[in-house]
């Protein structure tokens, strides 16, 4: 097994939040003798990735996502705990390491927006120390995958939500970075923009073995890029492996959905000699049986055998269902 | 330090720049105004003799110097850096090989060459009406060059150390207010400092503020003597030292704490 390209050991990041009541009274107090408390959002959390691995790390809303990406590429200094990253210690931020990564995020942008792209991709080639020769071949690689040969000569101000993040994701991999940050890259775009920036991102991890780690509240996103995932719940890692088999854990029954050619009459008497299987609220015409995995071959064949079926499919429950059950319940 | 980047970073910014000059060009000509009222207000109370010494020509030699000079070293990138702090920004700067300082440099250097676009052909323009004296003698102009260079360099390093206090309050801009209005009272743009009032004079000699935009000014025109003048370039390194040093301190303490805060 080759050397991990990120080791994370026990990252623990502590905030000092200032604190205070509502009131003028309490801000002028809070002048003399400001209160403090103090926030674990990242506690004990521990990881390695191998090269070329592309991981989801998910988590509801300040779970401590953003604070471990922070801390991995360098922009926060960790309370204990130690990582490498691709050879470096990531918050030393030595220009070798920031050339080796790369961090986009959703909610915020690496481009000049009163220019056209190309003039701010150009910069950071230098900036990057790219070599004219690989600056052209990696722009025009890039440019193709991502379909924006139209956007280039455009202000950065004029282009869409989605068009600005094909930009960002240029101006992200323009040198090779060897790890990448994906911080919430699809927020706010429209489903379509979503499924080519997943197609993009899939094609461009096989083709150049970059290791990424992917934060998006979009299941959908994790789901279609990434086998394993971390969760992280109240700063802590709370799983650590394949989405599948989270899912099965969490979830051990599968939905079964059919829909009949003519009208049945008692119908629950009929799925009586399966006690476990339940019915939920139809959808459309159809009726839903929530059916543990283990009884699923069964309850098909009996209900294919006994019953006018027309349309009949297993299903897993939507991902979405099984990560909220585990936001609600703090644990896996 | 990655000079090829800072370079381009520099050209992209005066390209952006000039996507905004209409906006520029109306700040170009807002900070000449005060200067242009108290040229009519002392050539008003010069009348035909003189005030302080100098006569109504020589004072629109002095002020029209002032308006290119106080341009050249007003550092207007300072009152961005402290929103890039606020708002995160800043992470993206960190984020690259490149010193963050260079951002900062390459609005200086692309707003200089917007704001002169404007300011050098006005300026012209009044001159040509209002005849200015200026006796420039060879080691007048000579001595200029550094003087203005340090002036800006005191300048804005002066402003960038307080716009970085960002990193601990919230509205640090407010010092960089308080710069521009010492600069305005005792650093010769009310008055030439050979007008201000004895009182006034002690300390404005030894404060940095005078050193920002008039010294220069007043090099160029023949007001100092060689003695004035070599306390004058004494002072104003001294203190772009300092403020050069304080920039180095308050940085390091500060992208720790931002560190330490997570932006």
């Amino acid at each position: 097994m080759p050397e991990p390209i990120i080791q994370v050991s026990k990252l623990t990041k502590v905030y000092r939040v200032p604190e205070r009541a509502p009131g003028l009274g309490a801000s002028i107090r809070s002048l003399f003798k400001p209160v403090y408390r103090d926030v674990e959002a990242v506690t004990g959390v521990s990881f390695a990735l191998q090269p070329g691995e592309m991981v989801g790390l998910i988590g509801p809303n300040g779970a401590g996502k953003t604070t471990t990406l922070k801390m991995l590429s360098g922009l926060l200094y960790p309370t204990q705990g130690e990582a490498r990253v691709a050879g470096f210690t990531p918050w030393a931020r030595q220009p070798g390491y920031l050339r080796r990564i790369s961090m986009v995020m959703g909610n915020r942008s690496a481009m000049n927006w009163d220019i056209p792209p190309l003039d701010s991709f150009r910069v950071l080639s230098k900036i990057y120390r790219v070599p004219e020769t690989h600056y052209q071949q990696t722009l025009d690689e890039l440019i193709a995958l991502l379909e924006m040969e139209p956007l280039l000569k455009k202000p950065v101000r004029n282009l869409s939500l989605g068009e600005r993040m094909k930009c960002e994701l240029v101006a992200g991999l323009l040198y090779r970075p060897e790890v990448l940050f994906l911080d919430e890259p699809t927020l706010g775009l429209d489903v379509a923009m979503q499924r080519r920036l997943r197609v993009f991102l899939k094609q461009y991890n096989q083709q150049h073995t970059v290791t990424v780690i992917l934060t998006s509240h979009y299941m959908a996103d994790v789901a279609a890029l990434c086998q394993r995932v971390m969760l992280i719940h109240h700063g802590q890692l709370i799983y650590d492996g394949v989405l599948q088999t989270l899912a099965e854990k969490l979830a051990p029954f599968k939905l079964v959905k059919l829909q009949f050619s003519a009208p049945v009459a008692d119908f629950e008497s009929y799925l009586s000699a399966f006690p476990s299987a339940e019915m939920l609220p139809r959808e459309n015409s159809h009726l839903i049986l929530r059916v543990p995995r283990a009884e699923v071959a069964q309850v098909t064949a009996h209900l294919l055998q006994g019953l006018p079926v027309a349309d009949l499919s297993v299903e897993d429950p939507p991902i979405e269902a099984v990560i909220d059950q585990v936001y609600e319940e703090g644990r896996v | 330090m990655n000079h090829r980047g800072g370079w381009e970073l520099i050209k992209n910014t005066w390209q952006s720049w000039l996507q905004h000059r209409g906006f520029f060009f109306l700040l170009a000509f807002g900070w000449m105004l005060p200067l242009l009222v108290y040229l009519f207000v002392w050539s008003a109370a010069a009348g035909d003799g003189t005030v302080g010494g100098l006569t109504r020509d020589a004072l629109a030699g002095y002020y029209l110097a002032l308006i290119l000079v106080n341009q050249l070293t007003y550092s207007s990138t300072n009152w961005t850096v402290g929103d890039v702090i606020r708002y995160g920004g800043i992470s993206r700067w960190l984020l690259q090989p490149l010193s963050p300082l260079y951002h900062a440099l390459s609005s200086e250097i692309a707003g200089k060459v917007v704001f002169m676009l404007f300011s050098v052909p006005v300026t012209g323009l009044i001159a040509l009406i209002l005849q200015p004296e200026l006796d420039l003698t060879w080691e007048q102009g000579l001595l200029f060059f550094p003087a203005l260079l340090f002036a800006w360099f005191l300048r804005f390093f002066w402003g960038y150390w307080l716009a970085l206090l960002a990193f601990w309050a919230a509205r640090s801009d407010s010092l960089l207010a308080l710069q521009d209005t010492l600069v305005f009272l005792i650093g010769g743009h009310l008055a030439p400092f050979a007008l201000l009032p004895a009182w006034l004079q002690g300390p404005a000699r030894v404060l940095p503020f005078r050193y920002m935009s008039a010294f220069p000014v007043e090099v160029l025109t023949g007001q100092l003597d060689r003695a004035e003048i070599l306390f004058g370039f004494a002072v104003q390194i001294a203190w772009g030292i300092t403020a050069f040093l304080l920039y180095r301190f308050i940085w390091r303490r500060g992208v720790r704490h931002y560190e330490a805060v997570g932006g």
